[in-house]
Protein backbone atom coordinates (compact mmCIF):
# COMPACT_ATOMS: atom_id res chain seq x y z
CA UNK A 1 0.00 0.00 0.00
CA UNK A 2 1.18 3.68 -1.10
CA UNK A 3 2.82 5.48 -0.38
CA UNK A 4 5.82 3.21 -1.55
CA UNK A 5 9.00 5.25 0.18
CA UNK A 6 6.94 6.44 3.49
CA UNK A 7 6.15 2.88 4.26
CA UNK A 8 9.18 1.57 3.30
CA UNK A 9 8.41 -0.97 0.18
CA UNK A 10 10.12 1.06 -2.08
CA UNK A 11 13.92 1.79 -0.47
CA UNK A 12 14.66 5.47 0.18
CA UNK A 13 17.42 5.74 -2.13
CA UNK A 14 15.07 5.43 -5.04
CA UNK A 15 13.44 8.53 -3.76
CA UNK A 16 15.95 10.55 -5.81
CA UNK A 17 15.51 8.67 -8.94
CA UNK A 18 11.70 8.77 -8.74
CA UNK A 19 11.67 11.99 -8.38
CA UNK A 20 13.96 13.18 -11.56
CA UNK A 21 11.33 10.69 -13.27
CA UNK A 22 8.38 12.23 -11.92
CA UNK A 23 10.04 15.13 -12.50
CA UNK A 24 10.11 14.66 -16.27
CA UNK A 25 6.76 13.98 -16.64
CA UNK A 26 5.94 17.49 -14.67
CA UNK A 27 7.97 19.47 -16.82
CA UNK A 28 6.92 17.80 -19.68
CA UNK A 29 2.71 18.17 -19.11
CA UNK A 30 3.47 21.97 -18.24
CA UNK A 31 5.47 22.54 -21.65
CA UNK A 32 2.92 20.58 -23.74
CA UNK A 33 0.24 22.83 -22.16
CA UNK A 34 2.20 25.83 -23.29
CA UNK A 35 2.74 26.69 -19.80
CA UNK A 36 6.25 28.09 -20.91
CA UNK A 37 4.56 31.07 -22.42
CA UNK A 38 4.07 33.94 -20.06
CA UNK A 39 1.54 35.57 -22.71
CA UNK A 40 -0.65 32.42 -22.64
CA UNK A 41 -0.56 31.95 -18.97
CA UNK A 42 -1.16 36.19 -18.19
CA UNK A 43 -4.41 35.56 -20.39
CA UNK A 44 -6.14 33.88 -17.61
CA UNK A 45 -6.57 37.09 -16.24
CA UNK A 46 -7.61 38.55 -19.24
CA UNK A 47 -10.07 36.60 -20.92
CA UNK A 48 -8.03 35.52 -23.71
CA UNK A 49 -6.66 32.29 -23.07
CA UNK A 50 -8.04 30.26 -20.14
CA UNK A 51 -5.44 27.21 -20.12
CA UNK A 52 -4.14 27.92 -16.67
CA UNK A 53 -7.30 27.31 -15.24
CA UNK A 54 -8.51 24.60 -17.34
CA UNK A 55 -5.14 22.39 -16.50
CA UNK A 56 -4.86 23.70 -13.29
CA UNK A 57 -8.53 23.19 -12.00
CA UNK A 58 -7.98 19.53 -14.50
CA UNK A 59 -5.06 18.23 -12.63
CA UNK A 60 -6.48 18.85 -9.38
CA UNK A 61 -8.96 17.15 -9.77
CA UNK A 62 -7.68 14.12 -11.27
CA UNK A 63 -5.41 13.24 -8.66
CA UNK A 64 -7.77 14.34 -6.22
CA UNK A 65 -10.41 11.37 -7.66
CA UNK A 66 -7.63 9.10 -8.12
CA UNK A 67 -6.33 9.33 -4.41
CA UNK A 68 -10.08 9.18 -3.23
CA UNK A 69 -10.18 6.06 -4.98
CA UNK A 70 -6.80 4.72 -4.70
CA UNK A 71 -7.42 5.37 -0.71
CA UNK A 72 -10.70 3.22 -1.17
CA UNK A 73 -9.19 0.48 -2.65
CA UNK A 74 -6.12 0.28 -0.29
CA UNK A 75 -3.47 0.87 -2.31
CA UNK A 76 -2.92 4.57 -0.74
CA UNK A 77 -3.20 5.73 2.93
CA UNK A 78 -4.09 9.03 2.60
CA UNK A 79 -3.05 9.81 6.54
CA UNK A 80 0.07 9.03 5.56
CA UNK A 81 0.54 11.71 2.29
CA UNK A 82 1.49 15.04 3.05
CA UNK A 83 -1.31 17.43 4.04
CA UNK A 84 0.39 21.06 4.12
CA UNK A 85 -0.20 22.85 7.25
CA UNK A 86 -2.21 25.60 7.04
CA UNK A 87 -1.13 28.82 8.58
CA UNK A 88 -3.99 31.71 7.85
CA UNK A 89 -2.31 34.87 7.50
CA UNK A 90 1.31 34.14 6.27
CA UNK A 91 -0.96 31.58 3.66
CA UNK A 92 -3.07 34.71 2.93
CA UNK A 93 -0.14 37.56 2.84
CA UNK A 94 2.48 34.88 0.92
CA UNK A 95 -0.53 34.49 -1.80
CA UNK A 96 -0.91 38.04 -1.91
CA UNK A 97 2.55 38.65 -2.83
CA UNK A 98 2.54 35.65 -5.00
CA UNK A 99 0.07 36.89 -6.44
CA UNK A 100 1.37 40.24 -7.50
CA UNK A 101 5.13 38.57 -8.74
CA UNK A 102 2.13 36.03 -10.96
CA UNK A 103 0.62 39.47 -12.44
CA UNK A 104 3.89 41.23 -13.29
CA UNK A 105 5.97 38.46 -13.90
CA UNK A 106 3.64 35.97 -15.56
CA UNK A 107 5.17 32.70 -14.40
CA UNK A 108 5.21 31.15 -11.27
CA UNK A 109 8.35 29.23 -10.52
CA UNK A 110 7.72 25.67 -11.81
CA UNK A 111 6.34 27.16 -15.37
CA UNK A 112 9.64 29.83 -15.27
CA UNK A 113 11.66 26.94 -15.26
CA UNK A 114 9.93 25.20 -18.19
CA UNK A 115 10.57 28.79 -20.28
CA UNK A 116 13.94 29.09 -19.06
CA UNK A 117 14.41 25.42 -20.67
CA UNK A 118 13.16 26.11 -23.91
CA UNK A 119 15.26 29.44 -24.20
CA UNK A 120 12.54 32.14 -23.07
CA UNK A 121 14.77 34.86 -21.64
CA UNK A 122 12.09 36.68 -19.60
CA UNK A 123 11.53 33.20 -17.86
CA UNK A 124 15.54 32.83 -16.92
CA UNK A 125 15.46 36.41 -15.59
CA UNK A 126 12.14 35.75 -13.49
CA UNK A 127 14.24 32.11 -12.20
CA UNK A 128 17.39 34.19 -11.24
CA UNK A 129 14.76 36.35 -9.05
CA UNK A 130 13.21 33.77 -7.37
CA UNK A 131 17.01 33.27 -5.73
CA UNK A 132 17.25 37.23 -5.17
CA UNK A 133 13.10 37.51 -3.74
CA UNK A 134 14.17 34.11 -1.62
CA UNK A 135 17.59 35.29 -0.29
CA UNK A 136 16.32 38.77 0.88
CA UNK A 137 13.35 36.77 2.29
CA UNK A 138 16.04 34.78 4.36
CA UNK A 139 17.55 37.85 5.40
CA UNK A 140 15.30 39.44 6.39
CA UNK A 141 13.42 36.04 8.29
CA UNK A 142 13.03 37.78 11.51
CA UNK A 143 10.57 40.38 10.84
CA UNK A 144 8.55 37.27 9.07
CA UNK A 145 8.99 34.78 11.78
CA UNK A 146 5.76 35.96 13.93
CA UNK A 147 3.74 36.66 10.62
CA UNK A 148 4.86 32.98 9.62
CA UNK A 149 2.94 31.00 12.88
CA UNK A 150 0.10 33.31 12.98
CA UNK A 151 -3.27 32.04 12.60
CA UNK A 152 -2.29 28.30 13.11
CA UNK A 153 -4.64 25.67 12.14
CA UNK A 154 -2.12 22.60 11.25
CA UNK A 155 -2.51 20.21 8.78
CA UNK A 156 -6.15 21.25 8.38
CA UNK A 157 -8.30 19.27 5.47
CA UNK A 158 -10.58 22.03 3.53
CA UNK A 159 -13.81 19.80 4.04
CA UNK A 160 -13.18 19.24 7.38
CA UNK A 161 -12.94 23.31 7.79
CA UNK A 162 -16.23 23.56 5.87
CA UNK A 163 -17.58 20.46 7.94
CA UNK A 164 -18.97 18.72 4.80
CA UNK A 165 -18.27 15.27 3.99
CA UNK A 166 -14.72 14.36 1.68
CA UNK A 167 -16.91 13.07 -1.04
CA UNK A 168 -19.40 15.28 -0.96
CA UNK A 169 -16.91 18.31 -1.43
CA UNK A 170 -15.06 16.46 -4.03
CA UNK A 171 -18.33 16.22 -6.06
CA UNK A 172 -18.84 19.76 -5.39
CA UNK A 173 -15.24 21.33 -6.32
CA UNK A 174 -16.28 18.88 -9.53
CA UNK A 175 -19.21 20.88 -10.12
CA UNK A 176 -17.26 24.28 -9.54
CA UNK A 177 -14.97 23.32 -12.18
CA UNK A 178 -17.57 21.78 -14.65
CA UNK A 179 -19.50 25.15 -14.52
CA UNK A 180 -15.87 27.26 -14.58
CA UNK A 181 -14.75 25.48 -18.12
CA UNK A 182 -18.30 26.35 -19.27
CA UNK A 183 -17.84 30.04 -18.34
CA UNK A 184 -14.68 30.39 -19.03
CA UNK A 185 -15.10 28.72 -22.86
CA UNK A 186 -17.59 31.40 -23.44
CA UNK A 187 -15.55 34.37 -21.86
CA UNK A 188 -12.75 32.86 -24.24
CA UNK A 189 -14.95 33.38 -27.52
CA UNK A 190 -16.08 36.59 -26.88
CA UNK A 191 -12.46 38.28 -25.78
CA UNK A 192 -10.27 39.71 -29.00
CA UNK A 193 -7.83 37.30 -29.80
CA UNK A 194 -4.15 37.89 -28.84
CA UNK A 195 -1.63 36.92 -30.78
CA UNK A 196 1.62 35.37 -28.94
CA UNK B 1 -20.48 23.23 -26.75
CA UNK B 2 -18.87 20.30 -28.59
CA UNK B 3 -20.09 16.61 -27.82
CA UNK B 4 -17.42 14.77 -26.48
CA UNK B 5 -16.81 17.61 -23.45
CA UNK B 6 -20.22 16.94 -22.80
CA UNK B 7 -20.01 13.67 -22.59
CA UNK B 8 -16.68 13.90 -20.27
CA UNK B 9 -18.08 15.86 -18.54
CA UNK B 10 -21.23 13.64 -17.38
CA UNK B 11 -18.27 10.81 -16.63
CA UNK B 12 -16.56 13.51 -14.17
CA UNK B 13 -20.01 13.78 -12.31
CA UNK B 14 -21.01 10.14 -11.91
CA UNK B 15 -17.42 9.64 -11.08
CA UNK B 16 -17.60 13.11 -8.42
CA UNK B 17 -21.30 11.31 -7.21
CA UNK B 18 -19.66 7.72 -6.43
CA UNK B 19 -17.26 9.55 -4.23
CA UNK B 20 -19.68 11.72 -2.40
CA UNK B 21 -20.86 8.09 -1.35
CA UNK B 22 -18.04 6.23 -0.68
CA UNK B 23 -17.67 4.87 2.58
CA UNK B 24 -14.59 6.71 4.90
CA UNK B 25 -11.99 3.98 5.25
CA UNK B 26 -9.41 4.37 8.27
CA UNK B 27 -6.12 2.36 7.62
CA UNK B 28 -3.28 1.95 10.58
CA UNK B 29 -0.06 1.58 9.47
CA UNK B 30 0.90 -1.52 10.84
CA UNK B 31 4.35 -3.56 10.83
CA UNK B 32 4.54 -6.71 9.30
CA UNK B 33 4.66 -10.09 11.04
CA UNK B 34 7.98 -10.90 9.16
CA UNK B 35 9.71 -7.65 10.30
CA UNK B 36 8.59 -8.12 13.86
CA UNK B 37 9.64 -11.73 14.21
CA UNK B 38 13.01 -9.92 12.74
CA UNK B 39 13.35 -7.69 15.81
CA UNK B 40 12.15 -9.77 18.32
CA UNK B 41 14.86 -12.10 17.72
CA UNK B 42 17.91 -9.38 17.89
CA UNK B 43 18.12 -7.84 21.29
CA UNK B 44 18.24 -4.25 20.41
CA UNK B 45 14.72 -3.37 21.89
CA UNK B 46 16.70 -3.54 25.54
CA UNK B 47 18.13 -1.19 27.26
CA UNK B 48 20.17 -2.08 30.38
CA UNK B 49 18.85 -0.40 34.28
CA UNK B 50 22.15 1.02 33.94
CA UNK B 51 21.50 2.96 30.30
CA UNK B 52 18.31 4.29 32.49
CA UNK B 53 19.96 5.07 35.35
CA UNK B 54 22.37 7.36 33.25
CA UNK B 55 19.51 8.78 31.46
CA UNK B 56 17.82 10.10 34.68
CA UNK B 57 20.84 11.42 36.30
CA UNK B 58 21.99 12.98 33.14
CA UNK B 59 17.79 14.03 32.60
CA UNK B 60 18.27 12.90 28.70
CA UNK B 61 15.35 15.26 27.79
CA UNK B 62 15.62 13.06 24.76
CA UNK B 63 13.94 9.92 26.83
CA UNK B 64 10.46 8.73 27.92
CA UNK B 65 10.31 6.64 30.82
CA UNK B 66 6.51 4.41 30.61
CA UNK B 67 5.33 2.70 33.33
CA UNK B 68 3.15 -0.06 32.11
CA UNK B 69 2.16 -1.25 35.94
CA UNK B 70 -1.08 -0.62 37.54
CA UNK B 71 -2.00 2.71 39.22
CA UNK B 72 -1.73 1.35 42.63
CA UNK B 73 1.99 -0.12 41.90
CA UNK B 74 3.21 2.98 40.51
CA UNK B 75 1.72 5.47 43.41
CA UNK B 76 3.61 3.34 45.55
CA UNK B 77 6.65 3.66 43.69
CA UNK B 78 7.91 4.80 40.11
CA UNK B 79 11.17 6.19 38.06
CA UNK B 80 11.61 10.20 38.53
CA UNK B 81 9.48 11.13 35.26
CA UNK B 82 7.83 8.40 34.05
CA UNK B 83 4.65 8.24 33.16
CA UNK B 84 2.02 5.72 34.25
CA UNK B 85 0.37 3.40 31.03
CA UNK B 86 -1.01 0.61 32.53
CA UNK B 87 -1.81 -2.45 30.67
CA UNK B 88 -5.69 -2.34 30.33
CA UNK B 89 -4.92 1.39 28.99
CA UNK B 90 -1.98 1.04 26.25
CA UNK B 91 -4.15 1.47 23.17
CA UNK B 92 -5.93 4.48 24.69
CA UNK B 93 -5.96 7.27 22.76
CA UNK B 94 -5.25 9.99 25.78
CA UNK B 95 -1.58 8.26 25.89
CA UNK B 96 -0.15 7.91 22.54
CA UNK B 97 1.05 11.26 22.59
CA UNK B 98 3.57 9.77 25.02
CA UNK B 99 4.26 6.97 23.69
CA UNK B 100 4.95 8.03 19.84
CA UNK B 101 7.02 11.44 20.21
CA UNK B 102 9.02 12.93 17.89
CA UNK B 103 12.41 11.87 17.81
CA UNK B 104 12.21 10.62 21.41
CA UNK B 105 12.73 7.02 23.15
CA UNK B 106 10.33 5.81 24.73
CA UNK B 107 11.78 3.01 27.30
CA UNK B 108 9.23 0.96 28.80
CA UNK B 109 9.40 -0.97 32.32
CA UNK B 110 7.63 -3.02 34.38
CA UNK B 111 8.14 -5.12 37.61
CA UNK B 112 9.73 -7.86 35.42
CA UNK B 113 10.12 -7.80 31.68
CA UNK B 114 7.22 -9.81 30.53
CA UNK B 115 4.43 -6.59 31.34
CA UNK B 116 7.29 -4.19 29.19
CA UNK B 117 8.06 -6.73 26.44
CA UNK B 118 3.50 -7.49 25.92
CA UNK B 119 3.43 -3.57 25.90
CA UNK B 120 6.39 -3.02 23.36
CA UNK B 121 5.34 -6.27 20.90
CA UNK B 122 1.74 -4.18 20.87
CA UNK B 123 3.41 -0.55 20.49
CA UNK B 124 6.08 -2.32 17.77
CA UNK B 125 2.40 -3.74 15.67
CA UNK B 126 1.44 -0.11 16.01
CA UNK B 127 4.28 0.88 14.17
CA UNK B 128 5.78 3.46 16.35
CA UNK B 129 9.21 3.53 16.40
CA UNK B 130 12.00 4.14 19.27
CA UNK B 131 10.51 2.32 21.22
CA UNK B 132 12.51 -0.27 24.13
CA UNK B 133 12.24 -2.55 27.19
CA UNK B 134 13.96 -1.98 30.59
CA UNK B 135 15.85 -5.14 31.23
CA UNK B 136 15.09 -6.82 34.24
CA UNK B 137 12.27 -3.85 35.18
CA UNK B 138 12.16 -2.26 38.36
CA UNK B 139 13.05 -6.22 40.18
CA UNK B 140 16.80 -5.36 38.01
CA UNK B 141 16.48 -2.09 39.17
CA UNK B 142 16.46 -2.75 43.00
CA UNK B 143 18.84 -5.29 42.30
CA UNK B 144 21.82 -3.21 40.50
CA UNK B 145 21.19 0.37 41.02
CA UNK B 146 19.52 1.03 44.18
CA UNK B 147 20.86 -2.04 46.13
CA UNK B 148 24.27 -3.12 44.23
CA UNK B 149 26.12 -5.78 45.39
CA UNK B 150 29.30 -5.42 45.82
CA UNK B 151 32.01 -7.23 43.41
CA UNK B 152 33.89 -10.45 45.15
CA UNK B 153 37.11 -9.38 45.55
CA UNK B 154 38.41 -11.37 42.30
CA UNK B 155 36.54 -9.79 39.90
CA UNK B 156 37.59 -8.19 37.05
CA UNK B 157 38.52 -4.18 37.24
CA UNK B 158 35.22 -3.76 35.17
CA UNK B 159 32.93 -4.85 37.83
CA UNK B 160 34.56 -2.83 40.39
CA UNK B 161 34.33 0.27 37.85
CA UNK B 162 30.30 -0.58 36.93
CA UNK B 163 30.16 -1.29 40.56
CA UNK B 164 31.39 2.51 41.91
CA UNK B 165 29.05 4.06 39.36
CA UNK B 166 26.17 2.04 40.26
CA UNK B 167 26.86 3.04 43.93
CA UNK B 168 26.79 6.48 43.01
CA UNK B 169 23.94 6.57 41.13
CA UNK B 170 22.20 4.42 44.10
CA UNK B 171 23.13 7.52 46.06
CA UNK B 172 21.24 9.79 43.38
CA UNK B 173 18.56 8.08 43.49
CA UNK B 174 17.52 7.77 47.50
CA UNK B 175 20.91 5.85 48.19
CA UNK B 176 20.96 2.21 49.76
CA UNK B 177 17.31 1.43 50.42
CA UNK B 178 13.86 1.72 48.37
CA UNK B 179 12.11 4.98 48.03
CA UNK B 180 8.47 4.50 48.85
CA UNK B 181 8.49 8.46 48.58
CA UNK B 182 5.12 9.66 46.98
CA UNK B 183 6.61 10.27 43.83
CA UNK B 184 7.34 14.08 43.90
CA UNK B 185 7.91 14.01 39.95
CA UNK B 186 4.35 13.36 39.15
CA UNK B 187 3.29 16.63 39.90
CA UNK B 188 5.42 17.56 36.71
CA UNK B 189 4.23 15.83 33.72
CA UNK B 190 6.80 15.93 30.91
CA UNK B 191 5.79 18.28 27.88
CA UNK B 192 4.34 16.53 25.17
CA UNK B 193 5.69 17.05 21.44
CA UNK B 194 2.75 15.88 19.54
CA UNK B 195 4.07 13.52 16.83
CA UNK B 196 3.22 15.00 13.25
CA UNK B 197 1.86 11.62 11.43
CA UNK B 198 4.87 10.08 9.56
CA UNK B 199 3.53 11.84 6.10
CA UNK B 200 6.81 12.56 4.02
CA UNK B 201 8.15 16.25 4.70
CA UNK B 202 6.86 17.86 1.39
CA UNK B 203 6.16 21.46 0.48
CA UNK B 204 7.00 23.34 -2.29
CA UNK C 1 -0.25 15.62 -46.98
CA UNK C 2 3.28 16.92 -47.78
CA UNK C 3 2.03 20.41 -47.10
CA UNK C 4 1.08 19.40 -44.20
CA UNK C 5 4.80 17.79 -43.01
CA UNK C 6 6.10 20.87 -44.62
CA UNK C 7 4.22 23.08 -42.26
CA UNK C 8 4.72 21.23 -38.94
CA UNK C 9 8.49 21.57 -39.80
CA UNK C 10 8.55 25.18 -39.77
CA UNK C 11 5.89 26.13 -37.10
CA UNK C 12 5.75 24.79 -33.94
CA UNK C 13 3.14 22.62 -33.32
CA UNK C 14 0.34 23.25 -31.05
CA UNK C 15 -0.08 23.14 -27.89
CA UNK C 16 -2.09 20.24 -26.21
CA UNK C 17 -5.50 20.02 -25.15
CA UNK C 18 -5.30 21.23 -22.05
CA UNK C 19 -8.13 18.90 -20.40
CA UNK C 20 -5.65 16.45 -21.70
CA UNK C 21 -2.90 17.96 -20.27
CA UNK C 22 -4.76 18.70 -17.20
CA UNK C 23 -5.30 14.62 -16.67
CA UNK C 24 -1.65 13.90 -17.54
CA UNK C 25 -0.25 16.36 -14.76
CA UNK C 26 -2.82 14.97 -12.47
CA UNK C 27 -1.87 11.47 -12.99
CA UNK C 28 1.85 12.88 -12.59
CA UNK C 29 0.93 14.51 -9.00
CA UNK C 30 -0.81 11.14 -8.28
CA UNK C 31 2.23 9.53 -8.91
CA UNK C 32 4.38 11.67 -7.01
CA UNK C 33 1.72 10.97 -4.17
CA UNK C 34 1.53 7.21 -4.66
CA UNK C 35 5.16 7.06 -4.46
CA UNK C 36 6.55 9.70 -2.42
CA UNK C 37 3.67 10.84 -0.33
CA UNK C 38 4.40 14.24 -1.06
CA UNK C 39 3.12 16.43 -4.30
CA UNK C 40 5.45 18.32 -6.65
CA UNK C 41 6.99 21.61 -6.09
CA UNK C 42 8.88 24.26 -7.22
CA UNK C 43 10.52 26.89 -5.12
CA UNK C 44 11.59 24.91 -2.33
CA UNK C 45 13.86 23.35 -5.03
CA UNK C 46 15.14 26.92 -5.64
CA UNK C 47 15.52 27.30 -1.19
CA UNK C 48 17.03 24.03 -1.39
CA UNK C 49 19.51 25.48 -4.11
CA UNK C 50 20.32 28.75 -2.42
CA UNK C 51 20.47 27.31 1.31
CA UNK C 52 22.99 25.07 -0.07
CA UNK C 53 24.93 28.42 -1.69
CA UNK C 54 24.66 30.13 1.47
CA UNK C 55 25.54 27.49 3.95
CA UNK C 56 28.85 27.00 2.01
CA UNK C 57 29.66 30.39 1.18
CA UNK C 58 28.81 31.95 4.72
CA UNK C 59 28.15 29.16 6.96
CA UNK C 60 28.53 31.34 10.12
CA UNK C 61 26.00 33.46 8.77
CA UNK C 62 23.55 30.73 7.88
CA UNK C 63 23.96 28.99 11.54
CA UNK C 64 22.98 32.20 12.51
CA UNK C 65 19.71 32.46 11.14
CA UNK C 66 16.64 30.31 11.57
CA UNK C 67 15.65 30.72 8.32
CA UNK C 68 18.60 28.04 6.78
CA UNK C 69 18.67 26.22 10.32
CA UNK C 70 16.27 23.35 8.89
CA UNK C 71 19.79 23.24 7.12
CA UNK C 72 22.49 23.72 8.62
CA UNK C 73 21.41 21.06 11.41
CA UNK C 74 21.32 17.82 8.90
CA UNK C 75 24.61 16.65 7.73
CA UNK C 76 24.04 16.54 4.31
CA UNK C 77 24.37 19.31 1.72
CA UNK C 78 20.64 20.98 1.24
CA UNK C 79 21.18 20.64 -2.42
CA UNK C 80 20.47 17.06 -2.02
CA UNK C 81 16.92 17.19 -1.44
CA UNK C 82 13.96 15.81 -3.21
CA UNK C 83 12.70 18.79 -4.93
CA UNK C 84 15.81 20.15 -6.51
CA UNK C 85 16.05 16.51 -8.44
CA UNK C 86 12.30 16.66 -9.27
CA UNK C 87 12.78 20.29 -11.16
CA UNK C 88 16.27 18.99 -12.53
CA UNK C 89 13.93 16.48 -14.22
CA UNK C 90 11.32 18.86 -14.90
CA UNK C 91 14.08 20.80 -16.54
CA UNK C 92 14.64 18.25 -19.06
CA UNK C 93 11.08 17.16 -19.40
CA UNK C 94 10.14 20.79 -20.84
CA UNK C 95 13.34 20.28 -22.91
CA UNK C 96 12.23 17.73 -24.39
CA UNK C 97 9.46 18.69 -24.72
CA UNK C 98 9.96 22.35 -26.15
CA UNK C 99 12.38 20.10 -28.93
CA UNK C 100 9.65 17.44 -29.87
CA UNK C 101 7.41 20.59 -30.75
CA UNK C 102 10.20 22.74 -32.22
CA UNK C 103 9.73 25.04 -29.57
CA UNK C 104 13.49 26.00 -29.05
CA UNK C 105 14.36 29.46 -29.09
CA UNK C 106 15.87 31.79 -27.20
CA UNK C 107 13.98 35.14 -27.22
CA UNK C 108 12.16 37.34 -24.76
CA UNK C 109 8.47 37.53 -25.29
CA UNK C 110 6.55 40.16 -24.46
CA UNK C 111 3.58 42.26 -25.38
CA UNK C 112 4.14 44.10 -28.70
CA UNK C 113 3.23 47.62 -26.54
CA UNK C 114 6.43 47.05 -24.60
CA UNK C 115 9.90 46.55 -24.96
CA UNK C 116 11.89 43.95 -24.06
CA UNK C 117 13.46 45.73 -21.81
CA UNK C 118 10.52 46.78 -20.35
CA UNK C 119 9.72 42.56 -20.16
CA UNK C 120 12.60 41.68 -18.70
CA UNK C 121 12.43 44.16 -15.61
CA UNK C 122 8.95 42.90 -15.08
CA UNK C 123 10.11 39.73 -15.12
CA UNK C 124 12.52 40.52 -12.11
CA UNK C 125 10.25 41.99 -9.93
CA UNK C 126 7.94 39.43 -10.24
CA UNK C 127 10.69 36.82 -9.42
CA UNK C 128 11.14 38.43 -6.91
CA UNK C 129 7.86 39.04 -5.18
CA UNK C 130 6.86 35.26 -5.99
CA UNK C 131 10.32 34.13 -4.53
CA UNK C 132 9.58 36.33 -1.77
CA UNK C 133 5.95 35.43 -1.04
CA UNK C 134 6.79 31.70 -1.86
CA UNK C 135 8.65 31.50 1.64
CA UNK C 136 6.27 33.56 3.30
CA UNK C 137 3.41 31.13 2.30
CA UNK C 138 4.99 28.11 2.40
CA UNK C 139 5.17 26.97 -1.37
CA UNK C 140 4.12 28.20 -4.62
CA UNK C 141 1.40 27.13 -7.01
CA UNK C 142 2.95 23.48 -7.99
CA UNK C 143 3.45 22.57 -4.26
CA UNK C 144 1.13 25.02 -1.89
CA UNK C 145 -1.77 25.62 -4.84
CA UNK C 146 -1.77 22.03 -6.68
CA UNK C 147 -0.75 19.93 -4.49
CA UNK C 148 -2.32 21.29 -1.92
CA UNK C 149 -5.73 21.12 -3.02
CA UNK C 150 -5.23 17.93 -4.73
CA UNK C 151 -4.96 16.74 -0.54
CA UNK C 152 -7.65 18.87 -0.46
CA UNK C 153 -5.85 20.66 2.20
CA UNK C 154 -7.20 23.94 3.25
CA UNK C 155 -3.92 25.90 2.81
CA UNK C 156 -3.75 24.55 -0.31
CA UNK C 157 -7.66 26.01 -1.48
CA UNK C 158 -6.45 29.33 0.78
CA UNK C 159 -3.04 29.86 -1.06
CA UNK C 160 -4.91 29.34 -4.30
CA UNK C 161 -7.77 31.76 -3.81
CA UNK C 162 -5.09 34.37 -2.74
CA UNK C 163 -2.75 33.83 -5.66
CA UNK C 164 -5.10 34.38 -8.20
CA UNK C 165 -7.35 36.56 -6.29
CA UNK C 166 -4.56 38.93 -6.17
CA UNK C 167 -3.66 38.49 -9.72
CA UNK C 168 -7.12 39.24 -10.89
CA UNK C 169 -7.40 42.05 -8.98
CA UNK C 170 -3.92 43.69 -10.28
CA UNK C 171 -4.50 42.80 -13.81
CA UNK C 172 -6.09 45.64 -14.68
CA UNK C 173 -3.67 48.03 -13.38
CA UNK C 174 -0.79 46.22 -15.11
CA UNK C 175 -2.74 45.04 -18.62
CA UNK C 176 0.05 46.91 -20.44
CA UNK C 177 2.19 44.02 -19.84
CA UNK C 178 0.01 41.63 -21.39
CA UNK C 179 -2.21 43.16 -23.98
Amino acid sequence: MGPLITQGIIAENWNFILAFVIGIGFGFVLEQAGFSSSRKLAGVFYGYDFVVLRVFFTAAITAMTGMIFFHYFGWIDLDLVYVNPTFLTSAILGGVIMGMGFIVGGFCPGTSMCGAAIGKIDAMVFFASLFVGIFIFGETYSMWEELMYAGSLGPRKVFDTLNMSQGLFALLLIVVALVAFYITARIEKAATKVEY
Amino acid sequence: MNKKYLFLSGLLIVLGIIMAFLPAKKYGVQISPENLLLELTDDTRFVSTDEVALYLIEADPQVQLIDVRTPEEFELFSLPGAVNVPMDSLLNPNFEPYVDQVGMKTVLYSNGSVYASQAWMLYRRKAYSNIYIMKGGLNEWVETILKPIAPAATSPKEAFDLYDTRVAASQFFGGGSVVVAPNSSSGSKPAVQRKKKKAAKGGC
Amino acid sequence: MAKSINTMKNKPSKYMNPYLAGVLLGLVLLAAFYFTGRGLGASGAVKSTLASVVTSVAPDHAANSHFYEHYTKQDENPIKAWLVFEIIGALFGALISGTIAGRLKLKVEHSPKISSKTRLFAAAIGGLLFGLGSQLGRGCTSGAALSGMAVLSTAGFISMLAIFGTAYMFAYFVRKLWI
